[in-house]
């Protein structure tokens, strides 16, 4: 294997640019789980919002021919699974990793029901044309940098923006302190007369949003196409991000960057032939990521001992009712 | 919980026990009509008639035997991975690992059976399953060590190991293990002397009695063995049960590696017993359908053979009405995720 092609200079550009790129929608579902969490709520349906979003932005696609229409549609499917999320959770109070789980599944089904229905399962795949990259004027003419971060396909630039609005909401407005002090002392929130129920419900949906906009950049912008669980884990790697980044939204975007890294460096050894020259079998690259994340979050609880997790994450908020005592 | 002090006792349990047990199978009973009514309405808009649908289900799976044998067959893997599954879940440890557990284990098993150079049945099949049942439990223990040494979230970490798991089975069936004769990636067969042999009369491999006998016996140790009170001690409050002085963190790492052991038990039954080769696609949901069962049958065996007869049924007639009424048999996954919901719900509201 030739490892020059791999790491070399010339190859070093485009594999930071395809890091760049592999790495966002994994990091917009993230980045939406943080604030999520920081509210309180542990929304482990991730992995079917996402997918969820990714099938409906492949139909939106297809069938409208506009690459907006599909992701608007990704976007609004994945608040419809969170606000189920969100219904069980929040409204009803069942055990939020149950409810995870079950709509993971729910949405495992349900995507391929309707991609079944409509498209059979032996005809030819759909394709679409990815969207092109967008190469920003001045800013992308920098050597070097230029074409890593400015030579990106218009959904990462979005994706960018999205990224930087949580960060902002979550540190710079009054919504933003509500949803940390949910996450951390819900009884003063709710002594403030704020409403914790209310809030989570908020911080469920934008993080359906940001998770129905990743699977809408995976499909629309990366793949073209929609097969059975597409989106092959990567709402479970956003979760594991998340702890990585210990609940904030810049370290959890940073290691949504190391996860895309690696994805591109797997695939370009792939490319490069690892395996069938070397006798390294390709699934190890394949299994890359994955292990790379497990290894990643033992590392970062290992590390902190979890003393950065919400305290009250994963328990529902139960007001206490008025009568018993006073 | 067993009291001995219990004023009047029916059998094991006190009258108080029997009504809150009676009370959850008719929340079950409920939820499961709720279901079947809003999965009608997916059949519906998919194209079929509901009524038609389920009837084709009932009468296709239970209108011959061999269709009988067929939801037998998919019984074995769902009890044996949901009975793990319901001691892991009783004392709150999530393991959503099982599919990965499964396929290791089918690949250690079967791994075995193919090289293995003793070809007697009597040493070749328990040598097997005592691979698979290994494999499934270290690769359980694995998530269960990260978790008791440093807190890491077993949901996250035995989900992902499921990756790990499929990759190691796609490498061994498509280099070291690989029949050479095909074209796609799938390993050399069995040998026959490494098959289970069939129960007589119904015709089902021998992974079922296994399930079956292992019922009564994972019901004798969450009820009346120090494991069994610890497991519940665990699940009822993790904080509690360490100020108590139990060792909580050793618990969760038996949780993992038990319902690990069970899920690579199902998985080389499943080989030696259906599949008889490694292939690809072993595990065929059963490790996410499983979760599915232990939920619906409250964690308890019993409930838990109901479970997955009911839900092989629903499986084996999904694949009837996928025929008959053109409706994808994924629909079927959306109904079993829509039982689970409507419980949860309904526990909620018969709660208040």
């Amino acid at each position: 294997m030739d490892w020059g092609s791999i790491l070399g200079p010339a190859a070093l550009i485009p594999l930071l640019n395809a890091g760049i790129r592999l790495a966002m929608p994994t990091g917009l579902a993230a980045v939406g789980e943080a604030l999520c969490q920081r509210a309180g709520v542990l929304n482990l349906s991730l992995e079917g919002v996402m997918l969820s979003g990714a099938l409906a932005s492949f139909l939106g696609t297809h069938y409208s021919g506009h690459a907006w229409v599909g992701v608007a549609a990704g976007v609004g499917a994945g608040m419809a699974m969170a606000a189920l999320m969100a219904l069980l959770s929040v409204t009803f109070k069942t055990e939020q990793v149950i409810n995870g789980i079950v709509i993971v599944i729910l949405a495992g089904g349900a995507t391929s029901l309707v991609y079944d229905k409509l498209f059979g399962v032996t005809s030819t795949p759909p394709r679409f044309d990815t969207l092109p990259s967008l190469k920003i004027p001045l800013l992308g003419s920098i050597p070097g940098v230029g074409s890593v971060l400015f030579d990106q396909n218009v959904l990462v630039y979005v994706s960018v923006v999205a990224v930087g609005s949580v960060w902002w909401i979550l540190y710079r407005t009054r919504f933003g302190l509500s949803v940390r002090a949910a996450g951390e002392r819900p009884d003063a929130v709710d002594a403030a007369g704020v409403s914790v129920d209310r809030i989570r419900w908020y911080a469920l949906l934008a993080s359906g949003a940001m998770a129905g906009l990743g699977g809408a950049v995976l499909i629309v912008a990366q793949l073209g196409l929609f097969r059975d669980n597409i989106t092959a884990g990567r709402g479970w790697v956003a979760i594991a991000l998340v702890i990585f980044g210990r609940w904030s939204p810049l370290r959890v975007t940073a290691g949504a960057l190391l996860f895309g890294l690696t994805d591109a460096l797997q695939l370009r050894i792939q490319a490069a032939g690892g395996g069938v020259g070397t006798g390294v079998p390709f699934e190890l690259f394949q299994a890359l990521p994955y292990i790379v994340t497990i290894a990643v979050v033992v590392a970062a609880t290992a590390g902190a001992r979890g003393d950065a997790q919400p305290k009250a994450l994963g328990v529902p908020y139960e007001k206490e009712v008025g009568g018993s005592e006073n | 919980m067993a009291s001995a002090t219990a004023p009047t006792k029916v059998g094991l349990l006190s009258s108080e026990q029997w009504r809150t047990r009676l009370r959850s199978l008719f929340t079950v009973l409920g939820a499961i009509a709720v279901a079947l009514v809003l999965g009608g309405g997916i059949i519906a808009v998919a194209g079929g008639s509901p009524v038609v649908a389920y009837a084709d289900m009932v009468t296709g799976t239970f209108g011959s035997r061999s269709t009988i044998r067929l939801m037998l067959v998919d019984v074995t893997p769902l009890l044996l991975i949901g009975l793990g599954l319901g001691i892991a879940f009783r004392g709150r440890v999530w393991n959503i690992g099982a599919e990965g557990q499964f396929v290791i284990g089918a690949a250690a098993g079967g791994a075995f059976a193919i090289l293995s150079p003793i070809q007697e049945p009597a040493v070749l099949i328990p040598v097997a399953l005592i691979f698979g049942v290994a494999a499934g439990a270290g690769w359980g223990w694995i998530v269960g060590k990260l978790q008791a040494a440093w807190g890491v979230n077993e949901v996250i970490s035995s989900l992902l190991l499921n990756y790990v798991a499929i990759f190691t089975v796609a490498y061994l069936v498509r280099q070291p293990l690989r029949d050479r004769e095909y074209y796609l990636p799938q390993s050399e067969p069995i040998p026959a002397a490494a098959r289970l042999p069939d129960i007589p009369v119904i015709d089902v491999h021998v992974g079922l009695l296994i399930g079956l006998v292992l019922v009564p016996i994972v019901m004798y140790a969450l009820r009346l063995t120090p494991f069994g009170f610890r497991t519940r001690m665990l699940g009822m409050n993790r904080d509690a049960a360490r100020a108590a002085g139990l060792d909580t963190k050793r618990l969760v790492v038996w949780m993992m590696v038990i319902s690990g052991a069970f899920a690579g038990l199902a998985g080389i039954v499943q080989v030696l017993g259906v599949e008889s080769r490694l292939t690809n696609n072993l595990d065929a949901g059963f490790g996410f359908t499983a979760i599915i069962i232990a939920l619906l049958g409250r964690l308890r065996p019993i409930g838990i053979v109901l479970a997955s007869v009911f839900i092989a049924t629903l499986t084996i007639g999904g694949d009837i009405v996928q025929r008959t009424q053109q409706v994808p048999r994924a629909a079927v996954f959306v109904v079993q995720a829509l039982f689970v919901i409507v419980l949860l719900v309904a526990d909620r509201l018969v709660r208040r």
